[in-house]
């Protein structure tokens, strides 16, 4: 048998990499588009929405409808744009994605290194945690706010985001530490290395992948929550998403659709950098975790 | 440098018992192998010398003093896992000092200590190296690093070299033997090819189901197995076991086998003093390949000769392995390397029924 490519061949493997390169410039266009609009808008002033041509680039550039969402537009009560909303949603997502991540580190190691009877109960009860509707937990998790005097503070929204992640998180590293070797543990058990000495220097090291899968997913979701803010935030702790819908919805004055698209960008621009400066890790740590586990 | 005592160790995982009353005596500077078949329990019993999993009853002494309850620390051991298990976000040279580190043992001195054993290892040039930048026997050698560094009592050794190919394993091979000889410490080594045990071992465990089948030296465990298992798994190619009768023909106690052709072959027995009990019964005969052979048999008293057909040639260099019919069964003769015997001939062997072994057929215990 002939293995050298006739020309044939490399004619028709060409043709079918155009192809596939068209199908996927397409693709990649129409899942820019919104992105796009809302870009191409957020810069434009709210006579030129108004007249229409939502597609086309604004003839006058201008920042303000950005400078409006970012610190005068009327939010609910206040006109203070969103900043001081950006910065809950940021003292809320930080402290949650942290303690969520180490704990279902640590939940993960102790479930794959330091197995003790039962274990498998414990772990299957934290896994039924990522199958309960958000919805359903609402007014015990309100009592239980109550009963720890945490109601509508932000630390209250960081404790009821860490119960509802540390399933998630225990999932990832519990997957990732069950492919890691058993026999490094012992090895260092037999250098002296205790509990948390193997947890701190042998394990975490080595668990850069499933980190940075535990801290974007942890970091989009929380970030992006709505039902837990608006259901358990006050007027002080109140977070991104909800204030952005307070913004888009009020039912008072001139609708200002470029102030309305700087919002949502404003909104979505954090996850979005976690997502560019980690994106690439995240499809391979989550192969790791997935498909070794 | 210490001896090792083992008293009735028993291990068991919930009721799976898998170390049933396990005896065992290492003398300082010796080097035990444990071997046997996967799932005999030799790894368990490594990882409850070393602390790693807690024994269910008996007692395990290292030196002097009882090692119970006793962090693996703690024991003046050091262990080299058949993965290496190297930490692999440290340094060659982080790896080989973590056990210091922990100690509290000072930078320099660490480093002194580390740069003396990658000499040894002849490593140096890998200290700053991350593990998964090495080759497999180079980690292997950083792991044996990891261990010498502790200056340990016993060293504990778990199937090290079987993740190396071929030839490498045999070099490491000798390289541990040296090691043996210069560091003169105590050595206990898992492994399940027997080949490693023979050559390495000045005693040698055989283990099944967490029973020892056999402890004895290298020489013995070849020359006198106790039982068919040992007689068995011992020895490449492995011993003949052939199924025959014992007949009394005059005077003489004769072991009767039949070939294919139902054509009966006799070999006489002699100096074995149980074996009157079992007239008229059948036993095994263990016959190892290189007592069956092509040599002069005038050259060797205890020495018969029997025709026998060669149904397969294997050609080996050195020797050549001709498999031949015998009592239903196909045994393997080892012929001089440059025999030329062919498939369906029938040649004259040479039995040398000095190395033959008896086996009763149910308990496949010895005949002595």
């Amino acid at each position: 048998m002939n293995i050298t490519p006739t020309k044939n061949t490399k004619d028709s493997i060409k043709i079918s990499r155009i192809f596939i390169y068209l199908i996927l410039i397409i693709f990649a266009i129409y899942y820019l588009l919104p992105l796009y609009v809302m870009l191409t808008n957020s810069l434009k002033p709210l006579e030129e929405i108004r007249a229409g041509g939502m597609l086309n680039l604004p003839s006058v550039w201008t920042l303000d409808p950005w400078r409006s969402a970012w610190s005068t537009a009327q939010i609910g009560v206040d006109p203070s744009g969103l900043k001081p909303y950006f910065w809950n949603s940021i003292s809320m997502v930080i402290p949650a994605v942290i303690l969520t991540a180490i704990l279902g580190a640590m939940n993960g190691y102790v479930l794959t290194k330091w197995q003790f009877k039962g274990h498998g109960i414990v772990f299957g009860m934290l896994l039924l945690s990522c199958f309960i509707p958000f919805q359903i937990v609402l007014i015990p998790m309100a009592k239980m706010l109550g009963i720890l005097g945490m109601a509508g503070t932000t630390s209250g929204l960081v404790f009821v985001h860490l119960i509802y992640g540390l399933g998630f998180t225990t999932l990832f590293f519990r997957n990732y530490y069950a492919a890691f070797p058993t026999e490094i543990i012992k090895a260092a058990q037999i250098d002296g290395a205790g509990f948390f000495r193997i947890f701190w220097r042998v394990l975490l090291p080595s668990s850069a992948p499933i980190i940075v899968v535990t801290v974007i997913w942890q970091f989009t979701n929380i970030w992006n929550d709505f039902l837990f803010g608006a259901s358990f935030a006050d007027f002080d702790s109140i977070p991104m998403t909800v204030a952005l819908n307070n913004l888009v919805n009020s039912s008072t004055g001139v609708k200002e659709y470029n102030v309305h698209f700087a919002g949502a960008i404003l909104a979505a621009l954090p996850t979005l950098v976690v997502y560019i400066v980690s994106g690439r890790y995240f499809v391979r740590g989550l192969m790791a975790g997935a498909v070794k586990g | 440098m210490a001896t090792v005592k083992i008293t009735n160790l028993h291990k068991s995982y919930g009721s799976v018992e898998v170390l049933k009353g396990i005896n065992l005596f290492i003398e300082d500077g010796g080097f035990l192998v444990l071997v046997g078949p996967s799932g005999c329990g030799k790894s368990t019993l490594l990882n409850t010398i070393a602390g790693l999993e807690e024994i269910t009853s008996g007692k395990i002494e290292i030196g002097e003093n009882s090692v119970a309850g006793l962090h693996p620390s703690k024991r003046n051991i050091a262990m080299v896992f058949q993965s290496y298990a190297l930490y692999p976000n440290m340094t060659v040279s982080q790896n080989i000092s973590f056990g210091m580190e922990m100690k509290g043992v000072k930078k320099p001195e660490r480093e002194q200590a580390v740069n003396k054993v990658a000499e040894t290892l002849q490593i140096s040039e890998l200290l700053n190296r991350k593990p998964g930048q090495l080759s497999g026997g180079q980690r292997q050698r950083v792991a044996m690093g990891r261990a010498i560094v502790r200056e340990p009592e016993v060293f504990l050794f778990d199937e090290p070299l079987s993740n190396l190919d071929a030839k490498l394993r045999i070099d490491m091979r000798t390289e541990i033997k040296r090691l043996h000889k210069r560091l003169g410490s105590t050595i206990i080594y898992v492994t399940h090819d027997q080949i490693e045990a023979m050559t390495l071992a000045t005693k040698i465990a055989v283990l099944k189901d967490g029973c020892i089948q056999q402890f004895d030296t290298p020489y013995e465990i070849y020359n006198n197995p106790n039982n068919m298992f040992v007689a068995n798994f011992m020895g490449a190619p492995a011993m003949n076991l052939i199924e025959g009768k014992i007949a009394k023909n005059k005077k003489n106690i004769e072991f009767e086998m039949k070939n294919s052709k139902s054509e009966t072959i006799c070999l006489p027995i002699q100096g074995i003093n149980d074996i009157e009990q079992y007239i008229d019964k059948t036993i095994i005969c263990g016959i190892r390949p290189e007592s069956i052979n092509d040599l002069d048999p005038s050259l060797n008293k205890s020495a018969v000769e029997r025709e026998v057909v060669v149904d397969v040639v294997e050609p080996a260099g050195s020797d050549t392995f001709a498999v031949v019919e015998l009592g239903e069964k196909q045994i393997v003769a080892r012929l001089n390397g440059n025999s030329k015997v062919s498939v369906g001939e029938k040649v004259k062997l040479t039995f040398d029924l000095s190395q033959t072994v008896f086996f009763d057929s149910e308990t496949e215990d010895r005949i002595r």
